[in-house]
């Protein structure tokens, strides 16, 4: 019967909350179906605790799922390194096809970035927490969280700028 | 601080998950996972019991189960990209082809495409999907005698895998529209590699190398062409963003007969178009009145 209880809250909690854990899960990962994997990985180890769990479980799921995506949560070896190949090191090219406009590409450039300042910066702008709460999120030294989230803004930027110089080609003859 | 990028990235995050939502499953998911919990809890003294080597071998297969899952989930990982990519606006597909055997244009859009060579300025023959009735058909028009044919619509490509399909992208014809799809299949399957980048037109493409395929000619065939065997050759350049084509090149060259061998080649530059209503209505191919309608395989004249 307690078990039946936990689980119910458990639904209820989810019912509430798990659009909005979802949607940092995606952000993270950059997919749905990642995202879908990854709140299950963060949740199962809710579960693990559950019963004797008396914190706050929406807290627990985003630090979980915050050092999971940090950790390098995608984990998986020939087609992660064939997806790594497919997206070159380069800054993104002019592209033809892109008729989407620089918020999009921002988000897309976000998910180039290395695990740990894609987590800082989702932090700091998705989840609109301070340096200081982002560090006690992940658990690192305010100063790391600094440094991450300056080269992660920074390389975005270089790579918007980039864009921007970028001449739409769009619907236009090649060279 | 450059706040302007930190407004876009802001609003770029809010636009990207405004149409995510938790799947329905997910609370019964969390079920299943606590009860895969318990499970494991139950199968763990038993094996500390000493008594349960079938529940052991049930938790072995479930961990192995989950390492496929997780390639599974990456395989989507790749897929989705793309469709997000091109979830917004689905694009017209636009390739050039220059080659030894003559000029084509391919259009492409969703399962609508059009296929045509021509002489000079004038169309020659085209082959491609006709809307007929409302409904979308396979269609062969050869321009040059006036007439036509149509037939069932047939399934696209889904790799390159098999020798067939291998052997068909040493010409000109586009093998499919769900690229990432068959990109993916086709790395995969190992019939291509991902071989290195090429800067095409400012842009650093990857290049994704198909295998090379040698197959001895049917009997009928190498009479007509006095050739043994064919092998085809191909390269798909493909943007790293998107991993969209934006060239194409490939090969069949015949040998071994009396012809002394012959290669034909192409080179097709793709451009990806907004999906307005003219660049749509350009992957259809059209039956000009007054052609004749001819019955038979598509091609056979």
């Amino acid at each position: 019967m307690a078990q039946d209880r936990a689980a119910g809250e458990l639904e209820r909690f989810l019912a509430d909350r798990a659009d909005r854990l979802m949607r940092t899960a995606v952000l993270l990962t950059g997919s749905r179906e990642a995202g879908q994997d990854l709140l299950q990985t963060a949740l199962e180890r809710l579960l693990r605790h559950w019963r004797r769990f008396d914190g706050d479980p929406e807290g627990y799921l985003r630090r979980t799922l915050y050092n999971l995506a940090a950790d390098g949560y995608r984990r998986h070896g020939r087609l992660q390194r064939k997806l790594l190949l497919l997206r070159a090191a380069a800054p993104p090219p002019a592209d033809p096809i892109a008729e989407v406009d620089l918020r999009d590409a921002l988000v897309r450039l976000l998910l180039q970035l290395p695990p740990r300042q894609r987590a800082v910066l989702v932090l700091r702008y998705w989840e609109q927490l301070s340096e200081a709460e982002t560090a006690a999120v992940l658990g690192w030294p305010e100063g790391t969280v600094k440094s991450a989230a300056s080269r992660g803004l920074q390389r975005l930027r270089e790579l918007a700028d980039g864009w921007r110089n970028t001449e739409p080609q769009l619907n236009g003859e090649r060279a | 601080m450059n706040t302007e990028v930190e407004e876009l990235l802001r609003d770029g995050m809010e636009r990207f998950t405004a149409q995510v939502h938790a799947p329905a499953g997910l609370a019964g998911g969390a079920g299943r996972l606590r009860r895969q919990h318990w499970r494991r809890l139950a199968a763990r003294a038993a094996v500390a019991c000493g008594a349960a080597a079938a529940i052991a071998a049930g938790v072995t297969v479930a961990a192995t189960g989950g390492s496929g899952a997780a390639q599974a989930q990456t395989v989507a990982y790749v897929t989705k990209r793309v469709e997000n990519a091109l979830a917004t606006e689905k694009l017209v597909f636009v390739g050039r082809s220059d080659g030894k055997m003559g000029d084509y244009v391919t259009w492409a859009y969703g399962p609508r495409s059009r296929w045509e060579e021509f002489s000079g300025s004038k169309p020659y023959w085209a082959q491609g999907t006709a809307l007929i009735g409302g409904k979308l058909v396979g269609a062969y028009v050869t321009y040059f005698d006036r007439r036509y044919s149509l037939s069932p619509l047939g399934p696209q490509e889904t790799s390159a895998c098999s020798a067939t399909d291998a052997l068909s992208m040493g010409a000109p014809v586009i093998p499919t529209t769900h690229w990432t799809a068959f990109i993916d299949a086709t790395l995969a399957c190992g019939a291509a590699s991902v071989s290195g980048h090429v800067w095409i037109d400012g842009m650093e493409t990857t290049k994704i190398t198909g295998k090379p395929i040698t197959v001895r000619l049917s009997a009928g065939y190498s009479k007509v062409v006095k050739e043994k065997f064919a092998t085809a050759r191909w390269a798909v350049y493909v943007n790293p963003t998107t991993y969209l084509p934006v060239r194409m090149d490939g090969s069949t060259e015949t040998f071994g007969g009396s012809a002394g061998g012959f290669t034909s080649s192409f080179v097709t530059n793709v451009r990806w178009l907004l999906p307005t209503r003219a660049n749509i209505a350009q992957a259809l191919v059209t039956i000009p009145p007054g052609f004749h309608r001819f019955y038979g395989p598509a091609g056979d004249q």
